[in-house]
């Protein structure tokens, strides 16, 4: 692990310094982040990574820091900004038996290689049937004010496009496991990182570098009987602080966390309405085509019969994520509008 | 004798314009050679020859603007017996050149789509019957509830028909007074689950008093050499007491009736692969048989009933048993709650509990309740079986293979019609012919006519 | 153009052996042959589809593919169906494609010259979205750099696509990191229907070279033998760590962009003079019927081997079962195993 001590993360969006692991062997999500790459690059040297300003920088938001001493120019990758071409090049590389980190400054930036991404990864191996190992990661979601062209949740882009695993944690131990499994993956996968909970959530993490989180499973987060929460990303943080709020009200709330968006483990998601038959469906991507409006459709379909209310969700409106601190709050949903949607929803 | 058609020269064309011969009747053409010029949308190009031979005849006037795949002119290439070509794409067709006569019945090759949707011109799906408690509540039994109050959730419908619960007796605490889930559990017999109530199924062990003599070995025929001596399992020792139990304490009578399947036929053939893709299990007849069942059983609900003592005890709910061979032997795995699903609720809960059986992941009360029991040894080519009543049943279906048969059909004609005998062992301590065979009638009524399409989701 | 480099135009010694020389000439009649009668049998309504004519072009195809190892990779388009023959590709398995057969290369998932064969001869599946082949191509580059295994990838595209963002980024990348790489555009003169003036407004492509630091040349795309001594310099030069060149291989396309197109818009006089002057076919078998490498019975024997070659492939093609609808969704994931498996059979040969 690296253990450079980092004075500020970059870019100034929310950063407190980046450091290793505390004392208890707790870890950040980036630091958890940082760990899963840097296990995975000492295990297999056909790993290795490319992007902008990832090596001699460190990252914009210093996930990197330290490899390109440890690691080396060739697996190290820094490279022009050129994302069709960054992508284009992990496919290459990928047929050619590499297997490819690409890191995007922002996720925001994966527009500017969607052609790349949605016309080559995705669709090689159903026409042509080359296993392409390409992970793409990057920082997504707001909340930080970080505004329209930095806080985009790109998931729905390119769950639609099929062929691409996508992965959204929200824990520092999921974030691990799950890059971890990505990594050794043989299909694409699609990493997004949310960056409001880079330097914000820590936790106990294993110290186990086998200690994988398989993709396409879900994981209820906290137990409950009235309502289910599905979400993911950042919004299981809201969700939780949420549902404790509930409880001191009499709402007992359950959380799960799809953790992989696409392939959705709907059999969690199910098991979870059946208790509950109550469900609302709370996401950061657009409300319209989201990543949710395909949970509310799977709960609709397959627990018809243990629905006790309408499925209701709770997204932001399908606009750009604005600047002023009002107006972000207004656009994503928050613990007051959770908790709302909930009594809404036990009451009907 | 070749036939030339109007070509489809892009994916979009429809139509096409002859705009020259460029041969006549009676020219000799060459492979390859030109034979007409055409416009279309897209393109004014020369149409080359698929055979060599003599044109016999032109079928369209210079001009003549006509439909993609019309016949324009025929070719003598010697083949005898007509053929033609150029309608779509080559879906098959011998190589042209020096490797023979050319031109073959063209079959479009279009792109792989979904599956063409069956329709069956059955009439609409009968609605099923409601159950007492299913119905919209009378307004005098229950205080005001404002607009909404109708309203019942389906987890509340299933429930209530489930437990027996009458909701006119329940007061509702949702929005605009609407009963909820928790209001139906609450509520007087709703939290106490019918299943454990229900009497047993295999495997168990009955009480003494119920216990058949045991099976006494023949005397005159010990195990002697080359053959092998196994200890029954406890699985297939449960199944054999359960078995004679039912021979010796029920009233056994056995009635049959034929049943035209052709149209599920054409369903199934036309919509099991999306089927499968879309709910991910095999779409099978077993759960459309047992969708019409559950109707039958809820117009003649004594067929669901047991006998407990004196007592006749009719549940409002059919928790169907479904007889499924594993290695250890035989089990019945119970769908509850069958008559709140539809039929691919009903598929995937035979999935579910089939897979499970076998893989010895079922759970005690997952083999216990049925208050009706279906077995379908069909899938093994038995034409007709008698089964034996899976007590505390009052009857047992039996579907059996589906073949075609020639029968005759309307106007005295005789066809060929995919045809399944369908029976029920039952329990005449309880059902009498009269509605034994009423029963079936019923059932067979809905195979015949029920159009599944909606209900399958397709 | 001052890094451009001037190769030897095709000299009267022999540049090959003649066994290669013959082979080449092999291959141009092959490909003329199997274009034609492509041609025909969509006209006549028996292929499905699209089509996509290289006629005209073949000089550039197996000029650049005749200077790679069967170890290097190839990058091409819709149009170079012919680069593809020359790689290597198994007509067989080509037409069987074209059909939408379970024998095809990617069994049935792609059509008509979308093809390709990576784990076989190392060429790319064609991609529409072009130049979108050309930033796989940097990458498999890297991997030969990385490995120091001295392979080369090399990559095609028609002068249409050198008016993408694509094009720029993956070529200033390799110059960047002097990456072993040949770009090759085919320049056919036309983007469809767009001629060249519309599309660039310096003289050449060839000179663009210079502004990304590498060596770019301009070459008649219809003399087969001018088109291998550029591309066996290219590659020479990236094998040996030389970095990336860029071949402008200029010819004319004679058909339409695709099989319904009549290309009213291509000046006849030029249609003309490419096809009676600058027929890489024609031209190539009468310098080597000068040369002596061949005589005309090797010119008949050739021509009736490329046209046994195409009916048979064409009877394989349509006896080959089309993919069984079932096996639709697989192959998605790798973890399904429908790609290290044999697929299913049974698909029949009707098409519905």
């Amino acid at each position: 692990m690296a253990t450079q001590q980092v004075e500020a993360a970059a870019a100034g969006h929310g950063a407190e310094p980046r450091g290793k692991r505390s004392d208890d062997g707790q870890a950040t999500y980036l630091v958890a982040i940082a760990e899963a790459l840097w296990e995975e690059m000492e295990r297999d040297e056909r790993v290795f990574m490319l992007g902008e300003d990832i090596g001699v920088y460190g990252g914009a938001f210093k996930v990197t820091e330290g490899f390109l001493d440890r690691f080396g120019h060739a697996r190290v990758l820094d490279t022009p900004i050129a994302e069709e071409t960054i992508v284009g090049m992990a496919v290459g590389s990928a047929m050619e038996g590499l297997r490819p980190i690409a890191e995007f400054q922002y996720a925001d930036f994966m527009s500017s290689g969607f052609d790349e991404i949605t016309t080559v990864l995705a669709r090689y191996h159903y026409r042509a049937g080359v296993p392409l190992p390409v992970v793409l990661r990057g920082p997504s979601g707001g909340g930080v004010r970080a505004s329209n062209f930095h806080s985009v949740n790109p998931e729905p882009w390119f769950a639609y496009t099929g062929g691409i695993k996508i992965m959204c944690p929200a824990f520092p131990s999921d974030a691990k496991g799950l890059l971890k499994s990505a990594i050794r993956d043989d299909n694409p996968s699609l990493f997004l990182e949310h960056k409001a909970l880079y330097r914000r959530i820590k936790e106990h993490v294993s110290e186990d570098p086998e200690l994988l989180v398989p993709i396409g499973s879900a994981d209820v987060k906290r137990a409950g009987d009235d309502v289910t929460i599905v979400t993911y990303g950042a919004m299981v943080h809201k969700a939780l602080e949420a549902a404790e709020s509930l409880a001191g009200r009499g709402v007992s709330v359950e959380v799960v966390d799809l953790r992989t968006v696409y392939p959705i483990d709907e059999e969690t998601v199910l098991r979870s309405i059946e208790k509950t038959s109550r469900a609302l469906v709370l996401y950061e991507s657009f409300r319209f085509l989201g990543i949710g409006s395909e949970v509310a459709s799977v709960i609709a379909e397959r627990a018809f019969e243990h629905l006790d209310a309408p499925v209701m969700r709770l997204a932001p409106p399908n606009h750009p994520v604005p600047f002023s601190p009002p107006l972000e709050d207004a656009f994503l949903p928050q613990v007051a509008d959770i908790e709302a949607a909930v009594d809404r929803l036990s009451a009907w | 004798m070749t036939s030339i058609q109007m070509p489809q020269l892009g994916e979009t064309i429809v139509e096409g314009t002859i705009l020259k011969w460029l041969k006549h009747e009676g020219d000799a053409v060459a492979t390859d050679e030109a034979l007409f010029e055409i416009s279309t949308d897209k393109v004014d190009t020369e149409v080359p020859s698929p055979v060599a031979g003599t044109v016999t005849k032109l079928l369209v006037a210079e001009g003549a603007t006509v439909p993609v795949g019309t016949a324009v002119m025929e070719i003598d290439d010697g083949s005898g017996s007509g053929s033609q070509t150029g309608v779509g794409s080559g879906g098959s067709g011998a190589a042209g050149g020096s490797t023979g006569p050319a031109a073959t019945t063209a079959t479009a090759a279009a792109p792989v789509g979904p599956p063409p949707t069956a329709t069956t011109g059955a009439p609409p799906v009968e609605p099923t019957l409601p159950s007492a408690s299913d119905g919209p509540v009378s307004a005098a039994a229950v205080p005001d509830r404002g607009a909404r109050s109708q309203i019942l959730s389906p987890i509340v419908r299933r429930l209530a028909k489930e437990r027996g619960v009458d909701l006119a007796t329940v007061v509702g605490t949702g929005d605009g007074g609407r009963i909820t889930k928790s209001d139906v559990l609450a509520a007087p017999g709703g939290g106490t689950a019918p299943a454990a109530s229900l009497g047993v199924v295999v495997p168990t062990t009955p009480a003494p008093a119920q216990v058949a003599p045991p099976v006494q070995a023949p005397p005159s025929m010990p195990a002697g050499t080359g053959e092998d001596v196994q200890p029954m399992s406890h699985i297939r020792s449960a199944i054999a007491t359960h078995m004679l139990a039912s021979m010796t304490q029920t009233a056994r009578a056995w009635t049959m009736v034929e049943v035209n399947v052709e149209h599920l036929v054409r369903l199934r053939t036309a919509a099991k692969d999306g089927f499968q893709q879309t709910y991910g299990v095999k779409l099978t007849y077993l759960p459309m048989v047992i969708r019409t069942t559950v109707d039958a059983l809820r117009e003649f609900p004594l067929v669901n009933s047991r006998l407990i003592g004196d007592d006749i005890v009719t549940p409002r709910f059919v928790n169907m048993g479904v007889a499924v061979s594993y290695d250890a032997g035989l089990i019945v795995p119970v769908i509850k709650g069958v008559d709140a699903m539809n039929t691919v609720g009903i598929a995937r809960a035979i999935a579910d509990l089939a897979a499970r059986a076998r893989a010895h992941q079922l759970q005690p009360d997952e083999v216990q309740g049925a208050t009706f029991t279906i077995t379908n040894p069909g899938p093994y080519g038995s034409l007709v079986s008698v089964p034996i009543i899976n007590q505390p049943n009052a009857g047992i279906l039996s579907l059996d293979a589906i073949q075609k048969r020639p029968v005759v059909v309307e106007e005295d004609a005789i066809a060929v019609r995919h045809m399944v005998y369908i029976s029920m062992s039952w329990d005449h301590r309880l059902i009498d012919g009269e509605l034994a065979t009423r029963f079936l009638a019923r059932v067979k009524h809905n195979l015949q006519t029920w159009d599944f399409a909606e209900d399958l989701g397709l | 153009m001052a890094t451009t480099f001037e190769p030897d135009a095709a000299a009267n010694e022999r540049p090959l052996p003649d066994e290669r020389l013959r082979e080449m000439l092999y291959l141009l009649k092959l490909s003329r042959y199997v274009d034609e009668r492509l041609e025909a049998l969509y006209r006549q309504g028996r292929l499905p589809g699209a089509l996509y004519s290289g006629r005209g072009q073949e000089g550039t195809h197996v000029g650049v593919t005749f200077a790679l190892e069967p170890a290097d990779s190839l990058f091409p388009t819709h149009r170079d169906l012919t680069a593809q023959l020359a790689k290597g590709l198994d007509l067989n398995r080509v037409l069987a494609q074209f059909w939408g057969r379970i024998d095809g290369y990617l069994r049935g998932r792609d059509g008509n010259s979308h093809i390709g064969d990576w784990d076989g001869n190392r060429t790319f599946a064609v991609m529409s979205h072009l130049p979108i082949a050309y930033p796989v191509a940097v990458g498999a580059a890297w991997a030969y750099q990385r490995a120091g295994d001295g392979r080369v990838a090399l990559a095609i595209c028609g002068d249409g696509a050198t008016s993408n963002g694509r094009w720029h980024e993956a070529i200033n990348t390799s110059a960047i990191m002097r990456l072993p790489v040949v770009w090759v555009v085919n320049n056919n003169q036309f983007a469809y229907s767009t001629p060249n003036e519309k599309e660039f407004a310096v003289p050449t492509i060839a000179e663009r070279a210079s502004a990304y630091g590498i060596p770019g040349v301009r070459v008649d795309g219809t003399e087969v033998l001018e088109v291998y001594a550029a591309a066996s310099d290219a590659v020479d030069r990236a094998r040996t760590g030389g970095g990336p060149s860029l071949i402008e291989a200029v010819s004319l396309r004679w058909r339409g962009h695709a099989g319904h197109d009549p290309a009213k818009y291509v000046p006849r006089e030029l249609l003309e003079h490419y096809m009676l002057s600058k027929d890489p076919v024609k031209n190539f078998e009468a310098y080597l019927l000068a040369l002596g490498v061949v005589d005309d019975a090797v010119v008949a024997e050739l021509q009736e081997r490329a046209e046994r070659a195409f009916e048979a492939a064409h009877a394989f093609a349509l006896a080959s079962p089309f993919p069984e609808r079932g096996d639709v969704s697989k192959g998605v994931w790798v973890e399904d195993g429908y790609w290290r498996s044999q697929p299913g059979r049974d698909g029949g040969t009707e098409g519905s």
